[in-house]
């Protein structure tokens, strides 16, 4: 945020804005715990990384600028990950490996080994799902702090086994990651629809479409299902697990509760290449009163890409990292008795602001023909954010956002930006929605349905 | 107006609605606290989201039900009382489909339209034509005839040229005007009642009612309106043709203000009208402007260019395809030959803005019809500064 009384036009238009005053719409879960153990405020963080694979590799390329952590050591079943992730990193951590490279739960590498390092404050596990919650447990157990990929694990049961580590180890933080709950611009949008600005929210539309076969080349195929472990199902929960699961906690988030039960299809219909998991899925999520998230994901059309579509009876929101809309519905003035009837007329107004949306960060508007309204709360949100009073960018890639909060929660005990309710709400929609696309059957949410 | 906290605010209310408009940013010292100044641009932001105001529930009998919907390249607002809110909800959308339906008909934008089909049909053929719009076409001719031209459906080339279809205009080559020129002529248009067939003389013509389609659907809408009995109403397309049905409870007739052709934000002259219409023409919505000279839309068909010595027009019909029509044709045509058409014709007021002598910002010309016999039920006012 910057704080210079004065912003030129061309810092501002480098630079994002949001709708509503940050004051009320900082990144953070409010109602999350506040943590705070060692390693005491100021301090460094020291943290092993488990699975430095891509996805890993690209959690440790933001970790590089995150100076309230220093990476000690880093563990991974197949050595050119592991090389990779030293080289990310760059600090010189210890690695651990060993044992054979296959994902089978009982091969349990040398991670054990390095949550016995006395020097260690916490651990980021990014590896393949079925092995998550395993080694959350065994992390807590081992007196660390945890921030797991998402899905937070992937078998139900899971679930309570890692609360009940959680409630035993409470001085913790267990932090799930699941980036968009650390995007500032998700926050605004949150506080738009909390505010009203959407009106009654009934209905949340998502997709993650893609065109190609969400594999990754495997040079030797002994090493197929540990490169590609996305397809299988004794480690992976496919679409739903690796993509809708950021939806769905959108649609979670929006709605402010668990889903009441799931509906869906879906199959290997397109990429018939030996996978187990679907390469579509659509599937529908009920929540109360009526309200309901439609969402698909498919390998082979790309046109719509990504985002979430959050409908009201007052406005839409169409958003993505990075990106946001909103919408105005036309909506009628209905008031009883006579009013103070007051009318103006003069040249034909044009449509033409009407029916463009208004963007979160004005930035996406420029070079475009902008209404005299959409001009002037330019002018408004750059005054304010002028103020200091006023966050109108995302500061950084939410990624960043996630892992600079989780040692800020170690460090500072700040809130948690996706705790462990919340983690788990997003596992169940998975697992369940999974359930519904094997099954064909509407699959219930056993708490809710009591 | 509000300057203390920077932002300058204008209030425009309409109805029973407060629409605040933002006029200048950052400006100016601040005399409250930054606190009360953020608190009041906060909520200026979030009115500007929020817009509207939750429904209410109707208290006792008499419910007021406003909705807005976009049409025609603008915004219609219909605004009816009544005393059950399901049932204006109802009619209110009836009237919106209509206004879809004739804009799907009319609009020179859509190329699956009647109207763009019988642009590209009717050099080369009659064409059957919908009755409705034959007999809007009809008018529209007829309102070229009396004023010579000055009102032309014809006169799509020259926007085209001037770039203001699809666009923000442009200064377009003398020998683009030219061509424009030649492709404009309402007499080369040839209707056969008999048939209700169109056909056009030239391949170069095609007809634009830009300048009398919203003023058409403004009576539809009001055909709709009194048919299915609701008798206190108005209808607005866009503010530029407005139709007053009854008046609204307790008052005689609704107040409509006219904007200042040189400052919009204020009233130049307040009307009240009751079963009539108004429409305004202005040169302040579109236009663009290059080398410190402004262009606006209104084209006069004789020269190809924009018409320059006039600021706005004001027309009360009782009939809103009429006023629309004719403010637009007392705009090119300039207070002399206005008043010759009013000499003629009988029921209407004009309120002409001229660019004034020095001195001055504007002149203001009110001229109405040798002959007035309103019906019983009609009503107007009109105090102009």
């Amino acid at each position: 945020m910057k704080n210079k009384k004065e912003v030129t036009r061309r810092d501002f238009l480098k630079t994002a804005a949001v709708v509503v005053a940050a004051g009320s719409a900082k990144p953070m879960a409010a109602a999350s715990p506040a943590i705070l153990s060692d390693p005491s405020p100021g301090s460094t963080v020291h943290y092993g990384f488990i699975g430095t694979g891509t996805e890993g590799c690209s959690l440790l390329k933001q970790l590089t600028t995150i100076p309230e952590g220093r990476c000690i050591a880093t563990c991974d079943i197949y050595p050119p990950n592991l090389k990779r992730g030293v080289e990310t990193i760059g600090s010189n951590p210890q690695t651990y490996t060993g044992g054979p490279t296959n994902l089978s739960l009982s091969n349990s590498s040398d991670y054990r080994r390095m949550l016995e390092r006395k020097d260690m404050d916490a651990v980021l596990i990014a590896t393949p799902l079925n092995r998550h919650a395993q080694m959350i447990i065994d992390s807590l157990n081992a007196g660390k702090h945890v921030f797991v990929e998402k899905t937070m694990y992937f078998k139900e049961e899971e679930g309570d086994q890692i609360r009940k580590a959680a409630e035993a180890n409470s001085k913790q933080v267990v932090q799930i990651g699941l980036q968009r709950r650390s995007s500032v611009l998700y926050n605004v949008a949150m506080q738009m629809i909390r505010k009203g600005a959407l009106g009654k929210v009934m209905f949340v539309r998502a997709q993650w479409h893609r065109n190609n076969n969400w594999r990754r080349p495997v040079r030797d195929p002994k090493l197929e299902r540990l490169i590609n472990w996305r397809m299988y199902r004794e480690y992976s929960g496919g679409l739903m697990a690796e993509l809708a699961s950021h939806q769905v906690d959108i649609a979670n988030w929006a709605f402010g509760e668990e889903p009441l039960s799931v509906v869906g299809t879906g199959g290997i219909d397109y990429w018939k290449d030996g996978r187990e998991v679907c390469d579509n899925i659509e599937v529908i999520f009920k929540y109360t009163g009526g309200r309901k998230m439609l969402y698909s994901s498919i390998l082979y059309n790309e046109h719509l890409g990504f985002d979430e579509q959050i409908m009201g009876d007052q406005g839409t929101l169409i958003i993505t990292i990075g990106k946001g809309m909103y919408y105005r519905e036309a909506v009628a003035k209905v008031s009883s008795g006579p009013a103070k009837e007051n009318w103006w007329a003069g040249a034909t107004v044009s449509q033409a602001a009407a029916q463009k949306g208004m963007p979160i960060f004005p930035e996406e508007a420029r070079g475009e023909d902008k209404g005299f309204v959409d001009r002037e709360v330019l002018y408004a949100k750059r005054w304010l954010a002028s103020m200091g009073i006023y966050e109108y960018e995302e500061p950084h890639d939410p990624k960043w956002s996630e892992l600079s909060n989780f040692m800020a929660s170690i460090r500072d005990g700040k809130p948690i930006a996706c705790p462990i309710e919340t983690g788990m709400a997003d596992a169940r929609a998975v697992i369940y929605g999974n359930r519904a696309v094997d099954t064909g059957n509407t699959v219930l949410w056993p708490a809710k349905a009591a | 107006m509000n300057q203390a906290c920077g932002i300058r605010l204008a209030r425009v209310r309409s109805g029973n609605r407060l629409h605040m408009f933002l006029l200048a940013g950052a400006a100016g010292p601040s005399r409250r606290s930054p606190r009360v100044c953020l608190l009041r641009k906060l909520s200026f932001l979030l009115l500007l989201l929020l817009g509207t105001n939750p429904p209410a529930q109707a208290a006792d009998s008499l419910v007021r039900y406003e909705a807005s919907h976009q049409a025609m390249g603008t915004v219609f607002t219909v605004v009816v009382y009544g005393s059950n809110r399901v049932y204006l909800e109802e009619v209110a959308s009836q009237v919106f489909q209509e206004i879809d339906q004739l804009d799907d008909q009319m609009s020179n934008y859509k190329p699956e339209s009647e109207l763009s089909s019988i642009n590209r049909e009717a050099a080369r053929h009659a064409v059957i034509v919908e009755p409705g719009l034959f007999r809007l076409i009809q008018d529209s001719l007829q309102y070229s005839r009396d004023s010579g031209g000055d009102f032309d459906i014809t006169v799509g080339p020259l926007m085209k040229a001037w770039g203001f279809f699809r666009g923000r205009g442009r200064l377009p080559s003398k020998p683009e005007l030219g061509q424009a020129l030649k492709r404009i002529g309402y007499e080369r248009i040839k209707l056969d009642a008999a048939a209700r067939t169109i056909r056009f003389d030239d391949p170069g013509i095609e007809i634009d009612l830009g300048a009398i389609a919203k003023g058409y659907a403004v009576d539809q809408a009001v055909k709709i309106l009194r048919d299915n009995g609701i008798r206190q109403a108005l209808v607005s397309s866009g503010t530029s043709s407005l139709y007053a049905l009854g008046s609204p409870p307790g008052e005689t007739g609704w107040k409509i203000s006219v904007r200042n052709p040189l400052d919009q934000s204020k009233a130049v002259c307040v009307l009240r009208l009751q079963n009539l219409s108004l429409s305004v023409s202005g040169d302040y919505e579109k236009f663009f402007k290059l080398g410190g000279k402004t262009y606006a839309h209104i084209m006069d068909p004789h020269t190809g260019m924009p018409v320059e010595n006039m600021l706005s027009t004001a027309v009360v019909s009782p009939s809103a395809t009429d006023s629309d029509a004719l403010s637009t044709s007392f705009f090119v045509e300039g207070p002399s030959r206005a008043r010759d058409y009013l000499k003629l014709h009988p029921n209407l007021t004009a309120i002409l803005y001229l660019p004034a002598a020095s001195g001055h910002a504007f002149k203001q010309i009110v001229l109405k019809s040798s002959l007035t016999r309103l019906p019983a039920d009609a009503f107007v006012s009109t105090a102009c500064h």
